[in-house]
């Protein structure tokens, strides 16, 4: 099955699902009011994103130049900075890297770039124990699952899914509350944490100047994974690197405000190097992995290069009407929803995923909830013409559209058409190829007549009649639409 | 040698030769709103995110009797209270920190590897207390990073974290629930 085939197949699934939807929407609820209620704390939200677009784009439009700042400082710092230019690249490397020192037992601190190289796999092949330490990861690891949001991987679940799944594996009972599940959570994981021997996270931000990697978390996961391990591995893709230290006095608490509605997460972490001389822990060895894997390519691209701006905040995702109601599996991408939509095809191959640029009602509710002002509808709509142009759609499709042109143009042609369609309608013919739209809605009843004939009929009765109030608009289902360029 | 790192960069630069139009510059507008009296506004917010405030030496040694084995970060602040510390992070109760400074308008305690006794103590125990002084409050980040980049300028700690109260979850059904993996509890005493 290809991967258009089986995004239709799970998308098609889950919207039927009034389980799902319920679920969804009582956490993106709850989320929404959270944001209303911390954009009370700016004067000028609006200028809050523009301060951050203006940042990222600094960074992303001088990559080269921050990233070897950053490689530097890192050095400084007694790190070490390994390029990947791949997934494998990057999974070779830090699995050797754990052979080398002995490592047994890893724990991770959420990252969607190590979900994008599929670490654990790798993990696993060579033996090696990685565990997941943020609560939703945790549930995610467990059911054998990928993260189902980018900030919130276990968005899908209820409490009694949980309370059921560590039931069976934990043995608390079935009426636990949250505050229970996490309880039990913290103690699985804390023995983890203390017999760990390497601590992989991701980055929110690399910060080029001083060749410190910033880490947000709330659970503080990832400052034990930090602070417990010998040795710390960080993941995160090269268009994370920011210039200044300074920066993060507003993408902190932007992140936040648009992530969850916090004035700041409650742990932003700088680290830095491994332990210095003077302080009494930390790890010994400090690596960090700059990851490529199709970033560069989306570089390249210069109309779409806003799209490395991401943080990775969630907010497109929640926005997103689509993603409201097929949820984040059905795409079946790394990142999911609008963003995951618009890079996906970039990242991995544009051919496979260019339906994605169509799982969008392009509607800009992701552009405009985008803390980083990342132009994401239209980049669906840029992507749609760069797979048109590159002959990436449907053979079909390209037939029909060629065939509708060529009857616009003619008024004979576009009268027969017309009169076609509706004989079709009629007798349900258009139905059949429009199987996927009209099982689960009605098609219009055509007219009697269309509108040339009523047209023809008006004019023989005066200027002064009334329009007529029954107007069918042509040839059926296809309104024109703008051609886009 | 890895020819990675001279690859990637490679592409980096040839993909930059085409520009991008910078977007619409900032205004001078302030992004927040005003934070008003430092002190009085981080006791706010400090108590938003569930921190407690510890306001006299009665509270202070009344709040340490429910922690037998403390472990402290070696300052002369903290020593001067509580004496030496009575085991390590790993094994303590409570870890006593100082702090670098604090942030008012996030109500934020911001914990340098350095200062605080490493990274541990501030994040393994189960409550973290932190010792400081009213002067240490300063508004913003903004104010933080000022202050941090004239204090640590190349010669940076291996690690600091900008503290907003107890670790919480809110992964299951977004039920805050205090307490996943960092501090359950995190309290201010201000020693002058």
């Amino acid at each position: 099955m290809t991967a258009a085939q089986q995004f239709r197949r799970a998308a098609t699934a889950k919207v039927a699902d009034p389980k799902h939807r319920a679920v969804l929407e009582n956490n993106i609820v709850t989320y929404d009011a959270a944001v209303a209620l911390g954009k009370t704390r700016y004067a000028d939200w609006e200028n809050a994103r523009s301060r951050a677009a203006q940042i990222k784009w600094e960074a992303v439009n001088h990559l080269d130049r921050y990233l070897e700042q950053f490689e530097r400082a890192v050095g400084e710092n007694g790190g070490r900075v390994f390029w990947a230019e791949t997934a494998e690249d990057a999974r070779r490397y830090i699995v050797e890297l754990a052979q080398r020192h002995g490592v047994q037992k890893v724990v991770k601190s959420k990252s969607m770039a190590t979900e994008e190289i599929h670490l654990n796999t790798a993990f696993a092949a060579a033996g090696i124990e990685s565990i997941e330490t943020d609560l939703g990861e945790f549930i995610c690891q467990l059911r054998g699952e990928p993260p189902y949001h980018i900030i919130t991987p276990i968005m899908h679940l209820t409490k009694s899914d949980v309370a059921a799944l560590f039931h069976e594996r934990f043995g608390t009972p079935l009426t636990a509350t949250a505050e229970e599940l996490a309880c039990v959570a913290r103690e699985q994981l804390r023995r983890v944490f203390i017999s760990a021997d390497m601590g992989v996270t991701g980055a929110n931000f690399l910060v080029a100047d001083t060749g410190m990697v910033a880490l947000s978390t709330n659970e503080g996961n990832g400052r034990l994974s930090v602070s417990l391990p010998r040795i710390h591995v960080v993941v995160a893709g090269i268009e994370k690197v920011i210039p200044r230290f300074e920066d993060l006095a507003v993408l902190w608490p932007v992140l936040a405000q648009i992530g969850t509605g916090q004035a700041v997460t409650s742990y932003n972490t700088l680290v830095g190097g491994p332990r210095r001389g003077s302080e009494p822990d930390g790890p010994g060895e400090f690596h960090v992995v700059l990851l490529d894997n199709g970033r560069t390519c989306l570089l390249a691209d210069a109309e779409q290069r806003d799209a490395l701006h991401c943080i990775r905040c969630g907010a497109c995702l929640n926005a997103c009407p689509v993603y409201k109601n097929i949820g984040g599996h059905a795409y079946g991408t790394t990142y999911q929803g609008p963003i995951g939509s618009v890079i996906t095809p970039h990242l991995r191959d544009a051919c496979e995923w260019s339906h994605l640029s169509y799982a969008s009602s392009l509607c800009g509710a992701c552009t405009g909830a985008c803390p980083v002002r990342i132009d994401i509808h239209r980049h669906l709509l840029h992507n749609r013409r760069n797979a048109v142009q590159r002959k990436f759609d449907n053979p079909f499709q390209r037939l029909a559209f060629k065939a509708w042109f060529w009857a616009m143009r003619d008024a004979t042609c576009y009268r027969v058409s017309g009169k076609l369609a509706r004989l079709a309608m009629r007798f349900g013919l258009v139905q059949l190829f429009l199987k996927p739209w009209t099982q689960c809605r009605n098609l219009p009843v055509s007219p009697a007549q269309d509108f040339r004939s009523l047209w023809s009929k008006m004019e023989g009765t005066g200027p002064s009649a009334p329009p007529p109030a029954n107007v069918n608009h042509g040839a059926a289902g296809a309104a024109p639409s703008k051609r886009y360029s | 040698m890895n020819p990675a790192r001279e690859n990637i960069l490679s592409r980096v630069r040839s993909a930059l030769r085409a520009e991008t139009p910078r977007p619409p510059a900032p205004t001078e507008s302030p992004i927040w709103l005003p934070v008003g009296d430092v002190e009085t506004r981080f006791r706010t917010e400090f108590t938003a995110v569930r921190g407690d405030l510890l306001d006299s030496v009665q509270q202070l040694r009344e709040f340490l009797k429910a922690f037998p084995k403390i472990a402290i970060d070696g300052s002369a602040l903290v020593r001067q209270l509580l004496g030496d510390g009575t085991v390590t992070a790993r094994d303590a109760d409570i870890g006593v920190t100082v702090c670098d400074c604090l942030v008012a308008r996030s109500g934020s305690i911001i914990v340098s590897a350095r200062v605080a006794g490493g990274r541990a103590l501030s994040v393994l125990p189960p409550v973290h207390l932190v010792i400081a002084r009213r002067d240490q409050i300063v508004p913003d980040l903004a104010a933080a990073f000022m202050l941090l980049r004239q204090r640590y300028d190349g010669h940076w700690p291996s690690s600091l974290c900008l503290i907003s109260g107890p670790s919480r979850t809110a992964d299951i059904e977004k039920i805050l629930v205090m307490g996943a993996h960092g501090p359950k509890q995190v309290a201010v005493y201000f020693a002058g």
